[in-house]
């Protein structure tokens, strides 16, 4: 999920998407390079991502990734999970315990 | 994971493409920033799912490698393997085609077939035609009266179609002049379309057509349409002669089409009312005590031959409650029976389904044997590659990876040996068709190598790949590591590993080779000494130099005196060919497991009440052409035949049962009662004679000649004695025949001899099968012994050596070695013999003038084996005689 969320700005390369999450999680996130790779293999043959190779900012060629439209209706699937699973989870939780004392 | 990553390009282009954009993001990032490239590499390619692909080919090409290199190795365990295939494959098509096998129509699972079952033969049936199949709790029989068949077929809610068949029999067919026969079957005006058999060209038999006084039509059968048109659809229109009966031919039915017995290729349909036409009683049709008529059904959709049985059964009963006109008629009624009548009459299962369990059982011995072998050699190699796997499971390969490596290289030697099982099978088929058909060509059983043979094959193949390459899978991976790659003796010992007794897996192995090589032997032995005994039986005549062959002239048209006289006629020419020493006649053929039985009267007294003898109508010269020898009177002549003489020969048993041992001649008695009685002079006594078969005591046996009454004058066969061999005469005999009539065929031309063996097919089938199974069996087994003292001779190379260095002798030592191939064979003997003993009254009815316990014959498998074992021993202990002593030490 947190893959398909960070393509949802537009299409990065492996190395880029390692370092969005990195950075969009304040580093609590530090996905190694080694799990994210088989991850966006998993998902393009799952048919969530595409890939193409594309000239790179810094001019470089490197393999980007880009949602496909199954890709999206799959996160927004899974985010309304997690928002009523986080909701939940909150409400349970209420508010922090040192503070009712 | 896609199908296209099957084929290797894919794989290759995608793998080059990741390893590029790896490359490219390693550039970008640094690259321990992204760690270990290789890894993840690695676990992408497992995300596409084709790692088992690549390490599958590895496996293979690997496997292949292994066993190219062993080239002895291999050859024997898939030759070996590959016989146990074919022999069971084989075996399996004639199973196939006489037990499982559907008939080739629409939705055969519909059909229903019609049989009753009764106690003992019915009282009810005055008169029965059809065959019957006795067991031991009654009889079971397909042939109805014509009268149930109406009842039954009245009956809407269980069959969509009950339709009527009847046999024929042997017709002669005559088209344009030319004569043939023909089988010939009657059918029900719903026969074809209950059967949902199209026609090839023309139309088939309907409703309108089955009438009596419709206009005479057959179909023919798509085979002898072609055989005898050229081109089947010529057929349609054509008129032909059926028995000098015209009919016109309105159809040809589809290839493959045979009708309903596998036993039996129907070759001419003829509507079943027409019966009369042919000669049948037009009684039939009405007459409720006539047994004939056959009934097959096509079950409505959804409904199940239990719910069938329970409708019809009650219909049945209650008919032929009405038809019974006395307390003992009505004692044992026949009771319906609905059987499944997908695979149609079941001739062949009847006749030979006993027979191919033996046979099934016994190729499963063979398998079992091969396969015994495989995993004793595989045990061996494996035992020999220790260092090899201990190598690869030290350098971090997983104990199953190696597991599935040694299990991919089985199951590819199994898969070679099932190639050329299939081979041996293809040749075995044609052997044992050749072998069971006997010379005959209206042998049936179409065995052939069809997708069911072909499957159990496959399935045989790596069944026994993976049953028996597990053993020795598992076995060798489960090693010692430090000690394998220590001992630098390549293949060291093995731990042994006990079982029984101190008896290694190996020896196991052996020893339940040997037992049942033990089996194979006994029921070898068995099989050889009853065709001995069968080939031993004296015959009373001379069966060397026979010419036999039938006509039958009264269905093309002659009757009474003018039938005797184109016999006599024809006689005369067939006597006047060239090479023929003596010629004669008979109604049927001696040893042919034909009879004819009839009640006699007698002048005196008899301690019998109900005297009855076989007997047989025979031409001039009968004693003589047969070389039968005459005791005492004169036997029937030309002139005997010629004034239609009421005289008669009998045969010893026959003076002594009804004349106490007295000469015969001249005494009177009458054959046959009341008004078909026929009051016969005894003018001569014939020495005793084999009737019907070989394995039946000799009955009484009453000759007389075929016009002493010509009611009885159908067809004869015609026995030539040849000068030299009788086959040569075949060309003359026919033009003779052409000469005297040419509307008339030949029949079932052989010679006496290929006629008494075909009586003793089956056995000499079994023996000869069983010979081979046995001699396959031992070969095997023995190839197994061989391996494994082979193997434990050089395994103990350096303990030879010592024990010659210590001053052992070469007898010494090679007896030490055969001791053990004989103890092996012994404990084999020990377990096999009681079992061959326990088991072989399973095959007692197959054996002629012998115990299913012969100790002639359990001693000499007994010897046999250990003599083999010997010879198998005495190879590698020779081998071992001639170690060096000091090369051998330096080694150690």
């Amino acid at each position: 999920m947190l893959v398909l969320r960070t393509l949802v700005f537009g299409p990065l390369h492996g190395y880029g998407i390692a370092k969005a999450i990195r950075s969009a999680s304040d580093e609590a996130f530090d996905i190694e390079f080694g799990s994210l790779y088989p991850a966006l293999k998993r998902l393009e043959l799952k048919g969530w991502l595409a890939s193409r190779w594309e000239t790179s900012e810094s001019n470089r060629r490197a393999k980007f990734y880009r949602l496909t439209p199954a890709g999206r209706k799959q996160l927004a699937a899974e985010h309304a999970k997690w928002s009523d699973f986080a909701g939940a989870v909150r409400r349970v939780m209420g508010p922090a315990p040192g503070e009712a004392q | 994971m896609t199908w296209k990553y099957l084929i290797p390009r894919f794989r290759r282009r995608e793998e080059a493409d990741m390893q590029e954009e790896l490359e490219a993001l390693a550039e970008i990032a640094g690259r321990r920033e992204l760690g270990n490239l290789a890894l993840a590499a690695e676990n992408a390619r497992a995300v596409w799912g084709w790692t088992w692909i690549e390490s599958l080919a590895a496996d293979i090409r690997y496997a292949m490698r292994t066993l190219a290199a062993n080239p002895a190795f291999t050859a024997m365990a898939a030759l070996s393997l590959a016989l146990g295939i074919g022999a069971n494959t084989a075996i399996y098509s004639f199973t196939d085609a006489a037990l499982v096998r559907s008939l080739p129509v629409w939705e055969p699972h519909r059909l229903a077939m019609l049989n009753w079952r009764c106690k003992d033969f019915p009282k009810v049936a005055h008169s029965f035609s059809g065959n019957n199949f006795k067991d031991d709790a009654g009889m079971t029989s397909g042939n109805f009266p014509f009268p149930a068949y109406e009842v039954l077929r009245s009956r809407s809610d269980v069959f969509d179609v009950l339709f009527a068949f009847n046999r024929a029999g042997r017709l002669i067919v005559q088209i344009r002049g030319q004569a043939e026969m023909g089988t010939g079957v009657y059918a029900s005006g719903r026969f074809f379309s209950a059967l949902g058999a199209p026609p090839a060209a023309g139309r088939l038999i309907d409703d309108d057509d089955d009438r009596p006084g419709a206009p005479p039509v057959v179909v023919f059968s798509f085979a002898y349409a072609e055989r005898r048109f050229g081109v089947a659809a010529r057929a349609v229109g054509q008129p032909v002669l059926l028995n000098n009966t015209p009919f016109t031919v309105i159809g040809v039915a589809a290839p493959g089409f045979y009708g309903l017995d596998n036993a039996e290729i129907d070759d001419i349909y003829l509507p079943l009312r027409l019966g009369p036409l042919m000669g049948e009683s037009a009684s039939r049709y009405q007459n409720s005590n006539s047994y004939w008529v056959q009934m097959m059904g096509r079950l409505r959709p959804g409904v199940s031959l239990a719910q069938a049985q329970s409708a019809l059964a009650p219909m049945f009963q209650q008919f032929v409650l009405g038809t019974a006109a006395n307390e003992q008629e009505r004692k044992d009624l026949p009771a319906l029976l609905v059987k499944d009548g997908g695979s149609g009459l079941e001739t062949l299962r009847h006749r030979y389904s006993k027979a191919l369990y033996v046979l099934t059982a016994l190729a499963g011995l063979i398998l079992l044997i091969a396969c015994a072998n495989l995993a004793n050699l595989l045990l061996a190699r494996a035992a020999a590659r220790r260092k090899e796997i201990g190598m690869r499971l030290s350098l971090g390969a997983g104990r199953m990876r190696v597991v599935r490596q040694l299990l991919t290289e089985s199951i590819l030697l199994a898969s070679l040996a099932g190639g050329l099982g299939v081979l041996f099978a293809a040749w075995g088929i044609h052997a044992l068709t050749r072998l069971l058909a006997n010379d005959s060509d209206t042998f049936t059983m179409h065995a052939e190598l069809n997708w069911n043979v072909l499957g159990l094959a496959l399935a045989l193949s790596f069944a026994t790949g993976l049953l028996f390459g597990l053993a020795p899978a598992l076995q060798a991976t489960r090693v010692d590591l430090a000690a394998v790659l220590k001992d630098a003796n390549a293949g060291g010992p093995a731990p042994r590993r006990r079982w029984f007794f101190g008896f290694s897996m190996r020896r196991m192995l052996v020893v339940a080779q040997m037992a049942i090589s033990v089996l194979l032997l006994v029921a070898a032995g068995l099989f050889a000494r009853t065709l001995n005994n069968l080939n031993s039986v004296e015959l009373g005549f001379n069966r060397e130099h026979l010419l036999l062959f039938g006509i039958n002239a009264r269905n093309a048209g002659y009757k009474d005196a003018a039938l005797a006289q184109f016999y006599q006629g024809l006689q005369t020419r067939l006597n006047a060919i060239p090479g023929v020493r003596s010629g004669t006649s008979s109604n049927f053929r001696l040893v042919s497991q034909s009879m004819s039985k009839t009640s006699i009267e007698l002048d005196h007294p008899l301690a019998s009440k109900e005297p009855n003898t076989a007997y047989m109508i025979v031409g001039p010269g009968f004693l003589t052409t047969m070389q039968i020898p005459l005791l005492a009177g004169r036997e029937i002549d030309a002139r005997d035949i010629a004034t239609g003489a009421k005289v008669a020969l009998v045969n010893q048993k026959f003076a002594k049962t009804f004349f106490d041992g007295e000469n015969p001649v001249g005494r009177h008695f009458k054959l046959g009662k009341d008004e078909y009685a026929l009051d016969l002079e005894i003018v001569g006594l014939a020495r005793d004679t084999r009737y019907s078969s070989l394995k039946e005591a000799i009955p009484e046996i009453a000759y007389f000649s075929y016009t002493a009454d010509l009611s009885r004058l159908y067809a004869l066969t015609y026995e030539l004695r040849a000068v030299g061999d009788p086959l040569a005469l075949t060309s003359a005999v026919r033009r003779a025949l052409q000469d005297a009539d040419p509307r008339i065929p030949l029949s079932n031309l052989t010679t006496q001899s290929q006629t008494i063996d075909a009586t003793i097919g089956q056995e000499r089938t079994f023996a000869a099968l069983c010979a081979c199974f046995a001699a396959l069996a031992v070969l095997i087994a023995c190839v197994g012994l061989y391996g494994m003292i082979a193997y434990n001779v050089a395994r103990r190379t350096g303990e030879i050596g010592m024990r010659m260095a210590l001053g052992a002798g070469r007898g010494g030592l090679v007896w030490m070695i055969v001791r053990e191939a004989l103890a092996l064979t012994a404990a084999g003997l020990a377990i096999g013999l009681p079992i061959a003993l326990a088991t072989s009254h399973v095959v007692k009815s197959f054996l002629f003038e012998m115990k299913p316990n012969d100790p002639l014959t359990l001693a000499a498998a007994g010897a046999i084996l250990l003599a083999v074992a010997a010879a198998a021993g005495y190879a590698p202990a020779w081998r071992a005689s001639r170690i060096d002593p000091w090369a051998a030490l330096r080694h150690e």
